[in-house]
C-alpha cells in the first residue's frame, strides 16, 4: 500500500474509529488522499463485514475518492486498504473477487449490452464467458435488451449492464458508486432488492449514495462521510435517529395559510410558524420549524382538513445532507 | 478472438471513430502526389518520384503522424472517457493491457499505411508496377517497422504527457521532419533514420537516396530495442498512475 512520505495538510482531528470485527473483509485504517492543499479524505479508518454497508455523505463529501482508492484505482496519500487481507493496489489477482459499478454512465457505446457483460467475462477469464454473461444479465434483467448497442439504452439501462458487468464474475465484494442515478422508481426497487439480497448470500456490498432515503432501504450500516473525515459509523436506524433529532424547516404553500399557521401553532413538535414574504398568487407561505420531521408530515394534511384549507406544497427547506451532517457531527 | 479482447475491443473502437478518418486522410494524401505526378512528371521516372516522395514526405511526416492519431487514441480515450476503468479493475497485467493496445494500434496503422502506399504505387506506376515491386516490399517494410517504433514511442507518451497529441505533433514536425533531416548529428535520435535505412537496404537501388544508411539488421533491432523501452515505461506507467 502507497505511504505518503509528505506530512499532510492541516485538517480537524478525525473520529475515533469503531473497532475492527475479525470477520472484516474491507479494512481501511488512517487513509488519507490530498491533492497539493487540498484534502479529500482525511485519516479514515473502518472495516466492512459482509453485507450490505451504505457509505453515505454529501457530495463532494469524498464517498467517490474513498471507493477508488478501495478499488486501487487511486493510491492513497497515506494510510493502508486491505480487500479480504490483500493489498487493494498493485495485485491484480484480487480483481477475480472484487467488482465495481463506477459512477460514470459511460460503456463503449458501438457494443451491445451483451457484448459488454462479456467482454467483462473475458477479462475476468472465466471458463464459459457466455454462460456468465446469460446469468448475468438475467439478474439485471437486462436479457430482452442485451444485444442492442448500449449507445441507444437509458440511464437505467446503462445502470443495469454496468451492474451485470459487476456481477458477471460472482465477485464476493462488490462496490456501489451512487446505482440508483439515473434508475427510475421500479428500477430502483429492484436494485435495491437485488443488493440486499447479495448482502443476505454473505457478499460484502458497499454503496454509496448521497440521498438519506435510498440508503435507509439498502443498508443497516453505514458509513458517513463528511468533508472527507468519518462522520459516524455503525447501525443506521441509531444514526437516522439522531438526524432526525435534528430540528428542520418546512416551507408549506395553502389556500388560507394564516389559518392554517394557527391551526399547526398549538402543536407540540411544532417550535415556531412565520408566514413568509408572497408568493405568485399573493398568499403568504407558511415556515414551520419542527422538532420532528416525519410526524410533523403525517400531521400537516390533518391540521389542513381540520382548518378547510387546501395544501398546494409541503417542502423541507434544509432537507441537504450538508446541513443533516453537520448536525449529526456536531460541528 | 477471446485470446486478445481488448485488441479487438480497440479494433472496433478504430473502425467506428473519427481516428480511422484522419488516418484514413493522411494515407491518401501520397495518392494525390501521385495523380498529380499523373498529369504531368515533368520528365521524372515515375520510380525516382515514388523515392522522393516518400523520402521526403511519407516517411518523414505522414507515417508519424498518422500512427500518433491512433497510438493517442488508443489508451487515451479509455482515460478520456473513464472507460478504461472496465480494463484495470481485471485480473490482468498492465503489460497486457499496453500490448494488446499495441497490437490493436499496430494492425489498423499498418493496413492503412499499407493500403495508402500500394494506391500511391499503382497510380504512379501506371502499367510498370509489377516491374518494381521490390520497392513496394520495400517501402512495406520499412511502413510496418515505422509503426513498430512510432506507435510504441507515442503510446508511452499518451501515458506520459496529458497533451499527448500536440507533443506528438511537435515531436514529429519539428524533430522527425525538420531537425534530423537537417542537422546530421542528431538523425541517430530519429526513428525515421532507421526506418528510411530499412528501406534503402531493403529496396537496394541508387535511386534510394538515403545518406548513410544503417545495416538492415542494426535498424531493425534497433527500432525493436526502441519499441520494447518505450512499451516497458507505458506498462510502469500504467500500473502507478491513478485512474480517477
Amino acid at each position: 500500500m502507497a505511504t505518503g512520505v509528505t506530512a499532510p495538510p492541516s485538517t480537524p482531528p478525525p473520529v475515533a474509529s469503531p473497532p475492527r470485527s475479525e470477520h472484516a473483509t474491507v479494512v481501511v485504517e488512517n487513509l488519507s488522499k490530498w491533492y497539493h492543499d487540498v484534502v479529500a479524505v482525511s485519516d479514515v479508518s473502518f472495516s466492512v463485514e459482509p453485507g450490505v454497508t451504505a457509505l453515505l455523505g454529501p457530495n463532494g463529501a469524498g464517498k467517490s475518492t474513498t471507493l477508488e482508492m478501495l478499488t486501487g484505482l487511486l493510491a492513497p496519500s497515506q494510510g493502508t486498504i486491505r480487500l479480504l487481507g490483500r493489498p487493494a493496489r498493485g495485485d491484480t489477482e484480487l480483481y477475480r473477487r472484487v467488482g465495481l459499478v463506477p459512477e460514470q454512465e459511460t460503456l463503449y457505446p458501438f457494443l451491445t449490452g451483451r457484448e459488454f457483460v462479456r467482454l467483462n467475462a473475458v477479462l475476468q477469464k472465466l471458463p464459459d464467458p457466455d454462460q456468465a454473461t446469460i446469468r448475468a444479465l438475467s439478474i439485471v434483467e437486462m436479457l430482452d435488451e442485451a444485444d442492442r448497442p448500449t449507445r441507444g439504452y437509458s440511464k437505467g439501462m446503462r445502470q443495469r449492464t454496468k451492474v451485470a458487468a459487476a456481477l458477471v464474475h460472482d465477485p464476493d465484494i462488490l462496490l456501489m458508486d451512487e446505482p440508483l442515478n439515473g434508475t427510475d422508481p421500479l428500477q430502483r426497487v429492484k436494485l435495491i432488492e437485488l443488493t440486499r439480497r447479495l448482502g443476505d448470500e454473505g457478499k460484502t456490498v458497499i454503496v454509496s449514495s448521497h440521498v438519506l432515503h435510498e440508503v435507509e432501504r439498502f443498508a443497516d450500516r453505514i458509513l458517513v462521510i463528511n468533508r472527507g473525515k468519518l462522520a459516524a459509523a455503525g447501525n443506521f436506524r441509531a444514526i437516522r435517529d439522531k438526524i432526525d433529532e435534528h430540528a428542520r424547516s418546512v416551507r408549506i404553500r395553502a389556500s388560507e395559510p394564516r389559518r392554517l399557521a394557527q391551526s399547526l401553532m398549538g402543536t407540540p413538535i411544532v417550535i415556531s410558524v412565520r408566514l413568509e414574504g408572497a408568493t405568485a398568487d399573493d398568499r403568504p407561505s407558511i415556515v414551520v420549524e419542527t422538532t420532528d420531521v416525519r410526524e410533523f408530515y403525517r400531521l400537516v394534511p390533518m391540521a389542513a382538513k381540520h382548518a378547510e384549507v387546501h395544501l398546494y406544497e409541503v417542502a423541507a427547506l434544509d432537507e441537504s445532507l450538508a446541513s443533516v451532517f453537520a448536525y449529526v457531527v456536531g460541528r | 478472438m477471446d485470446a486478445l479482447p481488448i485488441t479487438e475491443l480497440t479494433l472496433r473502437q478504430f473502425s467506428g471513430g473519427r481516428a480511422i478518418r484522419i488516418v484514413a486522410f493522411f494515407a491518401l494524401i501520397p495518392v494525390l502526389f501521385a495523380l498529380i505526378f499523373l498529369i504531368d512528371s515533368e520528365g521524372t521516372a515515375p520510380i525516382e518520384f515514388i523515392a522522393t516522395l516518400f523520402e521526403e514526405i511519407i516517411a518523414p511526416t505522414i507515417m508519424p503522424l498518422a500512427i500518433l492519431v491512433l497510438a493517442t487514441n488508443a489508451l487515451g480515450n479509455e482515460l478520456e472517457d473513464r472507460t478504461m476503468v472496465y480494463l484495470v479493475l481485471k485480473p490482468l497485467s498492465r503489460m497486457r493491457i499496453v500490448l494488446e493496445k499495441y497490437a490493436a494500434i499496430v494492425i489498423t496503422a499498418t493496413i492503412m499505411l499499407w493500403l495508402g502506399t500500394l494506391a500511391t504505387f499503382l497510380v504512379a506506376m501506371r502499367g510498370d508496377a509489377a516491374e518494381n515491386l521490390d520497392m513496394l516490399a520495400a517501402i512495406w517494410m520499412s511502413v510496418f517497422f515505422a509503426v513498430i517504433g512510432y506507435g510504441a514511442l507515442f503510446l508511452m507518451i499518451s501515458l506520459l504527457i496529458p497533451r499527448a497529441l500536440l507533443a506528438g505533433i511537435l515531436y514529429s514536425l519539428l524533430w522527425e521532419t525538420t531537425f534530423s533531416r537537417f542537422i546530421p548529428g542528431i538523425r541517430v535520435f530519429s526513428i525515421r533514420h532507421y526506418v528510411q535505412s530499412i528501406y534503402a537496404r531493403v529496396f537496394d537501388n541508387p535511386v534510394a537516396g538515403v545518406d548513410e544508411p544503417l545495416r538492415l539488421i542494426s535498424a531493425i533491432v534497433t527500432i525493436v530495442v526502441i519499441a520494447g523501452v518505450t512499451l516497458a515505461i507505458a506498462s510502469w506507467r500504467l500500473s502507478t498512475m491513478n485512474l480517477e
